[in-house]
């Protein structure tokens, strides 16, 4: 699904990945951890594109993504689903509007989003909550409109990057359960970064660690170092 | 397309003192250029009117009724010269009939004259107007002809004088239009920039550009129709409110005020340089973002 090989982005002077080589096959659960700068946010930013390295290749889906034209990004992201730390929900939608924008911006018509939008809110568990704007929201809650507004397209690709961050630890391992029914469910090829060792340690996945844009450990059933 | 057209106007809506400024510089852009238009077409009329009539008259002796052979002889002097367009004779019955149309009105002026009152004559356009002075020294050397009077150069200085106005029109617009166009980057810019989160995340869930920039370019669209109609709103008006100054000397020459045909015309005129100012430049302010 997703495979780098010899990975190289600098930010300035700064080496956020050096040389970095994986292969994640499709269908994975994958535990991407480090610390702050270590190049977790990086590889998945190349990943999605939003960001192009300065050397090596990362293809998505055998799919040379640093080399793709610009007319030829949406397509690339309509397959790939993102989940951030701080939400990215549109404060001036509410909850239905916000989970249906992916197909929105597709131009798919409107009742087949009412079904997809309505499966994904009854899965993350926001159906009653469909009408009201993220103002009124807990954290938790944001997170799963985030959540339900990745996978309403059904990528075949969900990358996480640090969903828990900003969230208690109850409702951090929630979320991360969430995540993992969806790849149990959808058969969905899930990447989160994080830093929280016991979300981790919690769920018996493959983790890589990276340390200073390396990959330090890549454990099939890893815990958090 | 709807979608998008409800979105930029519920934007617009959210920002009424940015959408006021580009409302009124657009009408103001539009309005003069509406103004140029309408006097370049009144004075083309203008200017038809004067090329058609005659440019010289012969007037004959009063007391003379010239023979065809002597109009003959006139007319074949002048059309020898290679210079004339046409040459027509008056007859004293002919010159009545005229005094008569043209005071149809007032039956005082019309009923003492009769046609040995008035002189025959002979009527010459020439085919350059520079021609016209040796043309009339001509005439005046033919015999029986008592006076002759001809407009100087009255249509190649009016030509100058149109030209000037359409060169001064089409530079005032320029630049009031190219105003108007970064006024409308600049607002419509402020509005991508303010969305900079929204946008990046349309991006990220696999919105074209198409999709992202279409509200912005309605925005500017919405902006230049909005200016052209009130431009045109404002034209009307000073136009029906000016009909009757104008109507006192422009009698016989233009029609006042202008037919709705034309008014709508200019109408649709100015609904498309107002949508072409205003979609550009929305459009060359998300692009702008979008290529940064």
């Amino acid at each position: 699904m997703v495979t780098a090989k010899n990975l190289t982005k600098k930010f300035g002077s700064i080496l956020a990945l050096q040389d970095l080589t994986l292969e994640i096959p499709t269908g994975e659960f994958v535990f991407l951890t480090g610390p702050s700068g270590s190049g977790k946010t990086t590889l998945l930013r190349l990943i999605y594109r939003d960001l192009k390295p300065d050397s090596g290749t990362i293809q998505v889906d055998n799919q040379e993504v640093s080399k793709l034209p610009g007319s030829k990004l949406p397509s690339l992201r309509r397959t790939i689903g993102v989940v951030f730390q701080d939400f990215k929900l549109l404060s001036d939608r509410n909850v239905w509007e916000n989970v249906s924008l992916p197909l929105e911006v597709r131009g798919i018509p409107p009742a087949k989003i009412r079904s997809a939008a309505k499966v994904a809110l009854e899965l993350v568990g926001l159906t009653p909550r469909s009408s009201m704007f993220p103002s009124q929201l807990s954290g938790g809650e944001l997170q799963r409109v985030a959540l339900a507004r990745a996978i309403v397209g059904r990528p075949r690709l969900l990358l996480a990057d640090e969903p828990t961050g900003n969230l208690d630890p109850k409702t951090g391992k929630n979320i991360v359960k969430l995540l993992k029914d969806i790849h149990s469910e959808l058969k969905t090829t899930v990447i989160m970064a994080t830093h929280n060792a016991d979300i981790v340690n919690s769920f018996s996945q493959r983790v890589i660690s990276l340390d200073e844009g390396r990959i330090s450990k890549d454990s099939p059933k890893g815990k958090y170092d | 397309m709807i979608k998008h057209l409800n979105l930029a106007w519920q934007r617009i809506r959210r920002s009424p003192y940015q959408a006021i400024s580009a409302i009124s510089i657009m009408t103001m852009s539009l309005f003069l250029a509406g103004f140029f238009v309408i006097l370049a077409m009144g004075s083309n009329l203008v200017l038809k009117y004067f090329e058609t009539r005659p440019q010289i008259n012969g007037f004959f002796q009063i007391d003379l009724t010239p023979s065809s052979d002597q109009v003959n002889l006139i007319t074949s002097h002048l059309t020898n010269t290679g210079l004339v367009e046409s040459v027509r004779y008056i007859s004293k019955e002919d010159a009545l009939k005229i005094y008569k149309d043209l005071n149809q009105n007032d039956p005082l002026l019309t009923e003492a004259v009769t046609a040995n009152l008035l002189p025959a004559s002979v009527e010459i356009s020439a085919k350059n107007p520079r021609d016209l002075k040796q043309l009339a020294d001509i005439l005046k050397k033919e015999p029986g002809i008592e006076d002759v009077r001809f407009a100087e150069d009255v249509v190649g200085t009016l030509n100058r004088w149109i030209s000037s106005i359409r060169t001064t029109g089409a530079v005032l617009v320029g630049i009031h239009i190219f105003i108007t166009f970064t006024v409308i980057l600049l607002v419509v810019g402020i509005k991508v920039s303010g969305r900079r989160d929204e946008i990046s995340l349309l991006q990220l869930v696999g919105a074209t550009p198409a999709y992202i920039s279409a509200p912005f370019i309605f925005e500017g669209i919405i902006y230049g129709v909005l200016g052209a109609v009130l431009a045109w709103g404002i034209s009307y008006l000073v136009i029906l409110y000016s009909t009757g100054f104008w109507a006192g000397f422009l009698s016989g020459i233009v029609t006042l005020p202008p037919s709705p045909t034309s008014m709508i015309s200019l109408l649709g005129g100015l609904v498309g340089l107002g949508t072409l100012v205003g979609g550009f430049g929305g459009a060359m302010a998300v692009y702008r973002f979008l290529k940064g």
